[in-house]
């Protein structure tokens, strides 16, 4: 293969040769003018400032405001060579030509590509960290409208699920796995030097490019918030030239992947009548079930979505000030009934040239997201009676279930989101400016500004028909963020030197406040949640928190040579979130890099063009707590209240439900990263390779305390978690030429988890989401130590035990036909002849083995084909969903799944699906199934116009899509990746990562768009 | 010189925005204005904000009837669905426990909570009156209060699960802590009601209905004394304490009892014959979940629990049975946020669920709150029958049947026939007794009630009861029940973060 390519590109190059030799030889000389436009392939835009020289002469010029430009005194038959910062040099024969107009191909694989580190930037090449970057040539024709999206199967070592279709849904990031139990593994999110929050509401063609930066020696300039991972993100700026105007509009529908197998209605009939022993339905009904149907509950709350996406920017600039302006408007409803979300945005980046001394930059960004619709309870829905009609003859809602107690003990699951009103608002608003003085030759200070404020409103109402009790709720948050980073910067090119000191203070403070109004006991629902004051109950409820944080931090780069670069920092945090003694943090780290490929001896090895080892070693911290986590904060609320009298309540004070400890302090992820850059034939084929290996102190848990001792629950700095891993990207240029150019980028990361110790006496502790009251004999998922944070446990299951094992099974207090499980121990650590909780163990983890993406792009002339292949290999899910629908668990009383028809008959002696609910687990290996899955993301086709001899357009492009076109998996359930992210509304945790349950499945999406520049 | 000067100018800027900057500097302490802090309690308003958890705990065990039932269901009183959700029901039904078995179901867990929290709650409230500056008098009523409910989560606690680590105010436990043994338990429960006793109002001073009075405490230690004379300690001895206590009650002549149909309406909650009861409020809208919890599907509820056919054919017939159970079952459809009767009924044999079903716990019931029925009536944790039959009995066991002990019995039995209960009759007048009718009587009157199976375990009835069990049940025996089923497995996450030990190895009496 490598030969091959060898091959190809020798031809090539043999084959240009010699056609610009035999041309330059069959025309005359002699000295013409030539003129013409050069621009960028890129969008088609004017590249003012571009070199244009006579090869082998001084002769030349440069493209004016408009990107035009003209020599005199050209001999016809020289050569051209077109020069611009970011793009590819270009040679073009003038052949007698006197207007010559180039298009410029950005260089995107450049190693002088510049890289955003986080409080600077510097030369791709000189990197010494580990860094992914992204730009918006990645993603940009692709119909994504969220960060996440865009980051997601683009680079090695960050794992980027969706955790639920809904629209405006949410995307879990990790970076390089989990390092906490109890805390937040969210990355760091910066944009334009600012700490946020969320990102879902950034629209992603505002994005000009994301650096996300991965090991130690990168993370650990932003110190305790560095642990895991920093996503910088930098927003487009305008260009010099004249105002651009881009219109972008995208339409798609969408529809669920997969429905789940139900059982006729007739068939759920025949098996209540199984599971009771006795004739709930009569075969005449069943019968008549059997001809007339019934109900299909997954058809009545699955739908087609539609969504839209149009967005108008404007940019420009000239010398002194440049300018970006963009709006847009997103749409989109669900693949679930009753489920719209809105998003609007706005932003205004400004910079400015105010002095040559001093540089100013203003960035402002608004968004509001609308997300309403309350949505339907699949998970009850799907394992609901199927014999009772949504609506009887009249077309009203038939509320309970015809014959009562069977199926589950859910409502009529239309009634929610048909009757009840939910409303949610979040607006966001951002500002931030920078001013960049150059106090003198080598030394610059920078001083930064934000603001950041969120107003969210939750207003939700539940009408009279589903409880004659209605009840309304009006919630308002505010949080205000403001940051201030003060940055000192040295810098020194000498000879063979290059160094360059930052000195930063850093500090930033979240104040958040809430107020809840509720109301209960609504006569009328006229009015829903708007007037509160109709309810004869009503209650308010406030909260106020903040937290701060103060920094101080100190970089020195150094290389030599260009061949040996070396990087250090310190920084030191303090935090509100502990007392006093324990409030500072320390966070040292070191990286080299040794370019070997610029090294005299390496000269003459042309097929390799770059070859770098980087190491680095490093600590960050992670606060990863709530605030007021030291001290003791008792409960207040409805629900310590106590009506002595029998009627209006007395407030109550309860003593605090979490034991408070003061002597919490920072978690510590100490991370060694060791690194090969490889670039071969002139970095047409790219190679990185890290080696990582993360070990994370001090972990604060929250710990479950036994009953007795009061308060339920203790956040303790007790344990160790390692990660290990390897991240590799392998980036080519497979073909290019004048009309293909053909690319891919492919990303495999592997990370292996695993609990070190835990709080010393117990190598166990009782944490992670606990299912629907009642269900769980414990939680599903468990921090255990040598196992990944979140594993699953259960007993095993063995089959059913059939006719002839009844003396075996008997011992177990079983008959044929029920469940077998395995006897693994007894209160004696050993295995006991009863199935009890000492058998519930270790039964897998939601967490791959390994992951990839695979972004690969080809255009043909203005056709332009490109697709991105995510996977996920070795996750283990845990299928709630399944085991509901197979009647277990709280409030589900019979089968609705397909499954249940292969269920234990002494005619049918299956080993699957037993006979009765009794005696069968929740919590077992039957539930557990392999989620590994490849799916295609994304898919798109385009078309560019040549639109070179209009006058009102530059470009026309226009695109197909396809989203999640198909997924290849083994899973049941609707679809693997939803579920694969753990089943909680916390996507900060890592606790549960792989439960199905009640989750929203993704969809397949199909979409049409356009974009237009003037 | 030009050069100098602007550097000058450079290093003034960079000086003064340092300053400038510094002076803006953030102070690191968290902003703790809205934390309300917990001292010491001086005043009523303090002391009732401070004991209201610890009654909420305690009402929510007793809210959900089903939950704190589940380790009850052995007694013959009570037994379930045979299908859906049930099998924590079914295996405590059926004796399917004694090993540690099932100590993880999630329902089982629920009703322990609830009473840990009552005594977190309570020590809570006596660490803050330590250092009350109130009046005397109302800080040893306050800690009376405080006591009692800690003895009764103790009293449920140590019946139900057995012997339980001791832990009181002024200790803060770490959750190393182990077992202490039965009869350390009984003697920290008598040291609380006796200070109660001491220290509490008499009834009719109680500030407000849903407050224990004296005869709260007077009465709990007669339960306790009781108790203690049974299994697992059989102290006799303290037969004779049982029926000073209870009789003491009697004697404050205070209390009464109502006609059998009006106690359990709504309007008669907290009427003389309570003498201490958990309090549900329509004006907060905090609900009683037991009228579902006895109900069959097909009447509004959820057919968690109803009576053993045998108990149902034991229990006499008269006044009482009728109010008791029903055994013509109303059928009734739930949606819409209401609950609706068609107006038909099914005799009990051809129900829904084969089974006479409960009656007295619907009598204040709400068809109007939802798709299944709720209340807002307190719920009895001590009725003045309870008392006049703990009197009887006691009295029976420590010195044989007298004259007033024999009355207290007739006039249970007078009011179950619907007569008044204090003029004697002698169509249902007894002249002898024996402690077993007693006991027999007290599971009629009190069917039901979180009472039966403790009784039961108490005079070691569980085997006896459960072989005259109707072998067409559906929920089928898996075994005869032993002492290992008199206690029920701790739940599985206690055992998981602590040192306790699982029953029944765990289970030290002296």
């Amino acid at each position: 293969m490598k030969k091959n390519f060898l091959k190809h590109t020798k031809l090539i190059r043999i084959l240009i040769l010699i056609i610009s030799f035999t041309s330059s030889t069959v025309l005359l000389a002699q000295d013409i003018t030539v003129s013409g436009v050069v621009t960028s392939a890129v969008d088609n835009a004017t590249l003012p400032g571009a070199s244009v020289i006579v090869k082998g002469t001084t002769n030349g010029s440069q493209t004016d405001f408009d990107g035009n430009y003209t020599i005199n005194n050209v001999a016809s038959n020289a050569t051209l060579v077109i020069s611009y910062i970011g793009f590819i040099k270009q040679e073009v024969q003038v052949n007698g030509k006197t207007t010559i107009n180039i298009v410029l191909e950005e260089d995107t694989q450049s190693l002088d590509e510049v890289v955003v580190i986080g409080y600077g930037s510097v030369k791709k090449s000189d990197l010494t960290g580990a860094v992914s970057s992204i730009s918006a040539k990645d993603f940009e024709k692709q119909p994504i409208t969220r960060i996440d999206q865009a980051l997601q199967g683009r680079a090695a070592g960050v794992s980027v699920v969706q955790t639920s279709g809904a629209p405006g849904g949410g995307f879990k990031i990790r970076v390089r796995g989990s390092n906490s139990i109890s805390g937040d593994n969210s990355p760091l999110y910066v944009v334009d030097g600012v700490v946020l929050s969320n990102i879902s509401s950034i629209n992603s063609s505002d994005i000009k490019s994301m650096e996300i930066l991965k090991d130690a020696s990168a993370t650990a300039i932003y110190g305790s918030r560095g642990s895991n991972g920093v996503v910088l993100i930098t927003t487009k700026r305008g260009k010099k030239g004249k105002a651009q105007i881009e219109l972008t509009a995208v339409s798609g529908i969408s529809n669920l992947i997969q429905e789940l197998p139900l059982m006729s209605a007739s068939q759920f009939a025949e098996g209540v009548n199984f599971a009771e022993g006795m004739d709930v339905y009569s075969a005449s009904e069943i019968e008549d079930l059997r001809i007339n149907g019934g109900e299909n509950w997954q058809d009545r709350l699955i739908k087609t979505g539609y969504f839209t996406n149009t967005q108008l920017s404007v940019s420009g600039g000239n010398n002194d000030v440049d300018y970006f302006v963009s709006g847009s408007y997103l749409d989109r409803d669900g693949t679930v009934i009753n489920q719209d979300y809105k998003r609007y945005t706005f932003r205004g980046n400004m910079n400015a040239v105010v002095s040559p001394k001093i540089k100013l930059s203003l960035n402002t960004s608004y968004s509001r997201e609308e997300t309403v619709g309350e949505r339907a309870d699949l998970f009850a829905a799907l394992s609901r009676d199927p014999t009772t009609p949504a609506f009887d003859d009249n077309g009203d809602y038939v509320f309970a279930t015809i014959k009562p107690g069977v199926g589950n003990a859910s409502n009529n699951p239309l009634l929610a989101p048909e009757n009840n009103v939910r409303e949610f608002f979040d607006d966001r608003f951002n500002i931030n400016g920078d001013v960049d003085f150059k106090i003198a030759k080598n030394l610059t200070f920078n001083i930064l500004g934000g603001l950041n404020t969120l107003d969210r409103v939750r207003n939700r109402y539940t009408s009279i028909i589903i409880s004659n009790n209605a009840r309304a709720s009006v919630e308002n948050r505010k949080d205000v963020s403001l940051q201030n980073t003060n940055r000192l910067t040295y810098a020194l090119e000498k000879e063979k030197h290059n160094l360059r000191v930052d000195l930063v203070h850093e500090q930033q403070q979240t104040q958040t406040d809430i107020t809840i109004a509720s109301g209960s006991g609504f006569f009328s629902d006229q009015t829903t949640f708007g007037n509160l004051a109709l309810a004869p109950i009503q209650r308010t409820e406030n909260n106020s928190f903040s937290q701060s944080i103060q920094s101080f931090l100190g970089r020195v780069n150094y290389s030599f040579s260009d061949r040996y670069l070396f990087t250090a920092s310190l920084r030191a945090d303090g935090s509100s979130k502990f007392i006093k003694d324990n409030r500072w943090g320390y966070f040292p780290s070191a990286s080299v890099a040794w370019k070997v490929s610029n090294e005299d001896f390496f000269k003459d090895v042309s097929a390799i063009s770059n070859l770098k080892l980087r190491f680095s070693y490093g600590q960050v911290g992670s606060q990863a707590l709530e605030p007021l986590a030291t001290i003791p904060v008792p409960i207040i609320g409805a629900n310590v209240n106590y009506p002595f009298g029998g009627d209006g309540a007395t407030v109550g004070v309860a003593a605090p439900n979490r034991l408070a400890n003061p002597n919490l302090t920072w978690e510590t992820t100490t991370q060694r990263n060791f690194a090969i850059d490889l670039g071969l034939w002139n970095s047409k084929v790219n190679l990185s390779v890290d080696f990582y290996h993360k070990k994370t102190d001090d972990l604060l848990v929250l710990k479950t305390l036994p009953a007795f001792v009061g308060p339920t629950s203790v956040f303790e700095n007790v344990g160790e978690v390692e990660n290990k891993g390897i991240d590799i990207t392998l980036g080519a240029t497979l073909f290019r030429n004048d009309d293909w150019n053909i690319s891919s980028t492919f990303t495999l990361s592997s990370n292996k988890n695993e609990v070190l110790a835990l709080d010393g006496e117990n190598d166990f502790l009782e944490l992670g989401f606990g299912g629907p009251t009642g269900t769980f004999p414990a939680n599903p998922t468990a921090v255990q130590v040598g196992q990944p944070i979140s594993s699953f446990r259960g007993f095993i299951f063995d089959g059913i035990w059939q006719l002839g094992e009844e003396a075996e099974a008997a011992n177990f207090g079983r008959v044929p036909g029920q469940a077998k499980y395995r006897d693994i121990s007894g209160p004696n650590g050993v295995p006991d002849g009863v199935i009890s909780a000492d058998d519930i163990t270790i039964v897998g983890d939601g967490n791959p083995d390994f992951t990839f993406g695979w972004n690969f792009s080809a255009s043909y002339k203005n056709f332009n084909l490109d697709f991105l292949l995510t996977g996920s290999q070795g996750n283990d899910i845990y299928n709630f969903t399944r085991m509901k629908m197979l009647a277990l668990g709280s409030a589900q009383f019979h089968a609705t799944h397909a499954d249940y028809l292969d269920r234990w008959t002494v005619d049918n002696p299956s080993n699957s699906i037993p006979a009765t609910r009794s005696g069968t687990e929740t919590l077992s290996t039957q539930f557990l199934e392999d989620g590994s899955y490849i799916s295609m993301k994304n898919i798109t086709l385009s078309y560019d116009f040549d639109l070179a001899n209009s006058k009102f357009f530059k470009s026309l492009n226009l695109r197909l899509s396809a989203e999640n076109l198909f997924i290849i998996t083994d899973y049941s359930g609707f679809d693997p990746e939803s579920t694969a992210s753990g089943s909680s509304s916390d996507y900060s945790a890592d606790l549960d990562i792989g439960i199905d349950i009640d989750t929203y499945p993704i969809s397949r999406t199909f979409s049409a768009g356009l974009q237009l520049t003037f | 010189m030009k050069k100098m000067n602007k550097y000058k100018m450079m290093t003034g800027l960079v000086f003064t925005l340092t300053f400038f900057l510094s002076s803006c500097v953030l102070d690191l302490e968290e902003d703790t204005s809205g934390v309300f802090s917990i001292g010491s309690l001086n005043t009523q308003s303090d002391i009732d904000a401070a004991l209201a958890p610890a009654y909420r705990s305690m009402m929510e065990a007793y809210r959900e009837s089903h939950r704190q039932r589940c380790i009850t269901y052995g007694a013959d009183d009570l037994t379930t669905w045979w299908g859906g959700n049930k099998e924590i029901f079914r295996i405590f039904d059926r004796f399917d426990y004694g090993n540690g078995e099932s100590s993880s179901h999630p329902w089982l867990q629920y009703t322990w909570d609830q009473y840990w929290g009552t005594i977190y709650f309570a020590n809570t409230v006596i660490d803050g009156l330590k250092s009350s500056t109130a009046d005397e008098n109302l800080v040893l009523a306050a800690e009376g209060e405080a006591r009692f409910l800690r003895a009764l989560a103790y009293f449920h606690l140590v019946r139900s699960w057995g012997n339980m680590p001791i832990i009181v105010d002024g200790v803060a436990p770490t959750g190393d802590e182990v077992r202490a043994t039965v009869l350390e338990n009984y003697q920290l429960i008598e040291q609380d009601l006796l200070f109660a006793e001491a220290n509490l109002p008499a009834p009719q001073n109680v500030t407000a209905v849903g407050k224990v009075s004296l005869a709260g405490a007077k009465t709990l230690l007669a339960d306790l004394y009781l108790t203690w004379g049974g299994w697992p300690v059989k102290d006799a001895s303290k037969y004779a304490m049982a029926a000073q206590k209870s009789k003491d009650v009697i004697d404050m002549n205070y209390y009464s009892l109502l006609p059998f149909d009006e106690l359990w309406k709504q309007e008669n909650q907290n009427s003389l014959e309570s003498i201490f009861a958990v309090q549900f409020s329509e004006a907060e809208d905090i609900r009683y979940i037991g009228p579902q919890n006895f109900h069959f599907h097909s009447a509004g509820g959820w057919s968690d629990a109803y009576p053993e056919r045998q108990f149902f054919i034991d229990f006499p017939e008269g006044f009482r049975k009728d109010i008791t159970f029903y055994s013509e079952i109303p059928q009734r459809v739930g949606g819409g946020g209401q609950v609706t009767e068609t107006g038909e009924t099914k005799p009990w044999p051809e129900s829904q669920r084969n089974h006479p079903m409960y009656r007295k716990f619907n009598i204040a019931e709400r068809k109007d709150l939802g798709n299944k029925l709720f209340s807002f009536r307190a719920v009895e944790v001590y009725r003045y029958a309870e008392v006049l039959l703990l009197y009887a009995e006691a009295q029976t066991r420590a010195s044989g049947a007298n004259a007033q002990a024999i009355e207290a019995f007739n006039q249970v039995k007078r009011r179950s026939m619907g007569l008044p209960y204090n003029v004697p009759d002698g169509s249902v007048d007894v002249a002898t007794m024996t402690a077993d009718e007693i006991v027999a009587e007290k599971g009629w009157e009190l069917a039901g009630e979180y009472k039966r199976w403790f009784d039961l375990v108490r005079t070691e009835k569980v085997q006896e009861v459960t072989l005259r069990r109707d072998p067409t049940e559906e929920i089928a025996l898996v075994r005869q029940p032993t002492e290992a089923n008199y206690i029920a497995p701790i739940p599985q996450e206690t055992i998981n973060t602590s040192k306790i030990k699982q029953n029944p190895e765990g289970f030290k009496i002296q």
